[in-house]
């Protein structure tokens, strides 16, 4: 059989933020939302399953959780049926799969679903059960645990080689609260001004809380088939998975890859294979979402994406190059920052709003976007993940 | 006294929970590290063959795949290259500020430790810091017969040279 082209055409989220819902209850409302664009669509077209979360092994005691979905979503898969795990990183790893099975045919429809329920009865657990989200018997031993730590340190020699200021941390914050303001679905509506980012309390300095993304309970779900197939069950644009790669160079944090902590190898090392396979480079890419769990973490992203030159991230930032009507508008519903991170589900949130980018119904539109990327990174900065999506395959 | 909710866990040792490593020689195949940290020797894997020392250790060489591998020691004191104190969200086990540093080690290496014995505000970029060995609770381990046996561990941080 020859190579499939491959579109997504539907996406949802639950409500996402501090939820009083179960994963699974959150699954179903990601997947309504997700049902409910594409009404040519039967449930027995679905022929596959892929459900990214890493914390229900932990926050819910059940591991193997695709059967489970599969059963309360109504959906039987007989082609793919399977939990992905990838922590930060989960939902973009599913869509990358389910592109490769399409493309293969060895599966014609599949849905990626992904989220936690992160808030667990106790807060204690919560923040306990990060210490198996990195490198367990070193990192995790050493109290690591989800990276504020590691990324202050990321920060402070960010500032060290490149002059980076806190200022600019805190432009990424101002916009990315900006852009998610009037994103209901997301965790955070109101928007912060450079004076509150500056003078908020500190949870590692330099990072003080308007540069962590929050804790957030959340699902999201797209839905992906081949083109031909696409082209019956919806009328909107199409829009294609055009390239993707995961770069994974190291795990504990003794063996970081780059120069140093501002430097990221493996993100040039996944950005280079995405562009290659997409067939594009940094200056045709027309909207983006980069993982924006820390404020620092977007301004190396500008560099290490070739949005800017190494080093550049911070006067690019907070000049507006990152925001509508700059080079790159990025983070245009409102990024980790506003919207949250439950892990599993962010990289299908990115996804989906890359869906209503391309097709030009997003709530904060970039006109004439034609070109999407979209961007991971999971745990303790080890693994970075990419798409990149596209009007044309 | 009962777990609450679970109460079916009085005195069960929950490893799922364990923030610690297995490091009881029934649960690993690299636990000399542990038995030299006891003697306070910060130690890894060399490979005979190739002599790639790779950090964590190794059971096979990641390089070469041999398994013909020996002890050895590594830097017990580094320079400081970056301080963090944490003081918000530190896991259940620590205390906040929670301190650590990202430590050169010399021979390539730079690792980050928790730092301990450190007041906030006392390390400074370029400080000379020193291994810290510290007991941590015991791990139980079922023997036949159900028998439980507690094993003794040891972990590391480190420490500011006065």
């Amino acid at each position: 059989m020859p190579e499939r082209n491959v579109c997504i055409i539907g996406g949802g989220m639950s409500q996402w933020g501090v939820r009083e819902a179960s994963i699974l209850d959150m699954a179903q409302e990601a997947a309504k939302e997700c049902f409910d664009e594409v009404p040519a669509l039967k449930k027995e077209d679905i022929d596959g399953l892929l459900f990214a979360s890493s914390y229900c092994g932990r926050s819910a005691f059940q591991v193997n959780i695709a059967p489970v979905i599969a059963e309360r979503l109504g959906i039987k898969p007989t082609s793919m049926c399977t939990r992905v795990d990838t922590l930060c990183a989960g939902g973009s790893a599913g869509i990358i799969l389910a592109t490769g099975l399409i493309k293969a045919g060895l599966a014609d429809v599949v849905m990626v679903g992904g989220g936690e329920k992160l808030y667990t009865p106790q807060r204690w657990e919560t923040y306990y059960s990060e210490l198996a989200s990195i490198d367990h018997d070193w990192d995790g031993a050493q109290g690591m645990g989800l990276p504020p730590p590691f990324f202050s340190m990321t920060a402070q020699e960010h500032m060290k080689h490149y002059g980076t200021t806190k200022e600019q941390l805190a432009a990424v914050s101002v916009k990315n609260r900006r852009n998610g303001s009037n994103n209901l679905k997301g965790h955070f509506h109101k928007e912060v001004t450079l004076e509150e980012v500056m003078s908020a309390r500190p949870i590692v300095p330099p990072l003080s809380l308007f540069d962590c993304t929050p804790i957030t309970d959340g699902c999201a779900a797209v839905l992906l088939t081949y083109e031909e197939k696409a082209k019956e069950l919806t009328d909107r644009p199409l829009v294609y998975v055009r390239g993707a790669a995961q770069a994974s160079l190291h795990s504990m944090s003794m063996n970081w890859p780059g120069e140093h902590l501002g430097d990221w190898a493996h993100l040039r090392a996944a950005a280079k294979r995405a562009y290659e396979t997409a067939r594009v480079g940094p200056d045709d890419i027309d909207v983006a979402e980069t993982h924006d769990c820390f404020t620092i973490s977007e301004i190396v992203e500008m560099e290490d994406l070739g949005f800017c030159k190494k080093g550049e991230g911070g006067p690019f930032v907070e000049s507006g190059q990152n925001d509508f009507g700059g080079k790159i508008p990025v983070n245009t519903d409102g990024g980790l920052l506003s919207c949250g991170h439950p892990f599993g589900a962010t990289g299908i949130r990115q996804a989906r709003e890359m869906l209503y980018q391309l097709q030009g119904r997003a709530i904060r539109q970039v006109e004439g976007a034609e070109i999407g990327l979209t961007h991971n990174l999971s745990g303790l900065n080890v693994e970075h993940t990419m798409l990149i999506y596209g009007r044309e395959p | 006294m009962p777990v609450p909710g679970v109460p079916i866990l009085e005195g069960l040792y929950p490893s799922t929970l364990d923030l610690y490593p297995f490091e009881a020689k029934e649960f690993n195949r690299i636990h000399p590290f542990y038995e030299n940290l006891k003697q306070k020797r910060f130690t890894t894997t060399r490979c005979k063959k190739c002599g790639s020392a790779p950090f964590p250790p190794r059971v096979v060489c990641p390089k070469c795949n041999s398994e013909d591998l020996e002890w050895v020691d590594l830097p017990t004191e580094g320079k400081v290259l970056d301080i963090t104190e944490e003081v918000a969200g530190v896991p259940l086990g620590f205390e906040s500020p929670l301190i650590h540093a990202r430590i050169d080690l010399g021979e390539g290496r730079k690792l980050i430790s928790r730092v301990i014995n450190c007041k906030e505000g006392q390390l400074k970029e370029g400080d000379t810091v020193r291994l810290a060995v510290f007991e941590i609770p015991p791990m139980i381990v079922e023997k036949k017969g159900g028998v439980m046996e507690e094993v003794e561990r040891t972990f590391f941080a480190f420490e500011p040279i006065k």
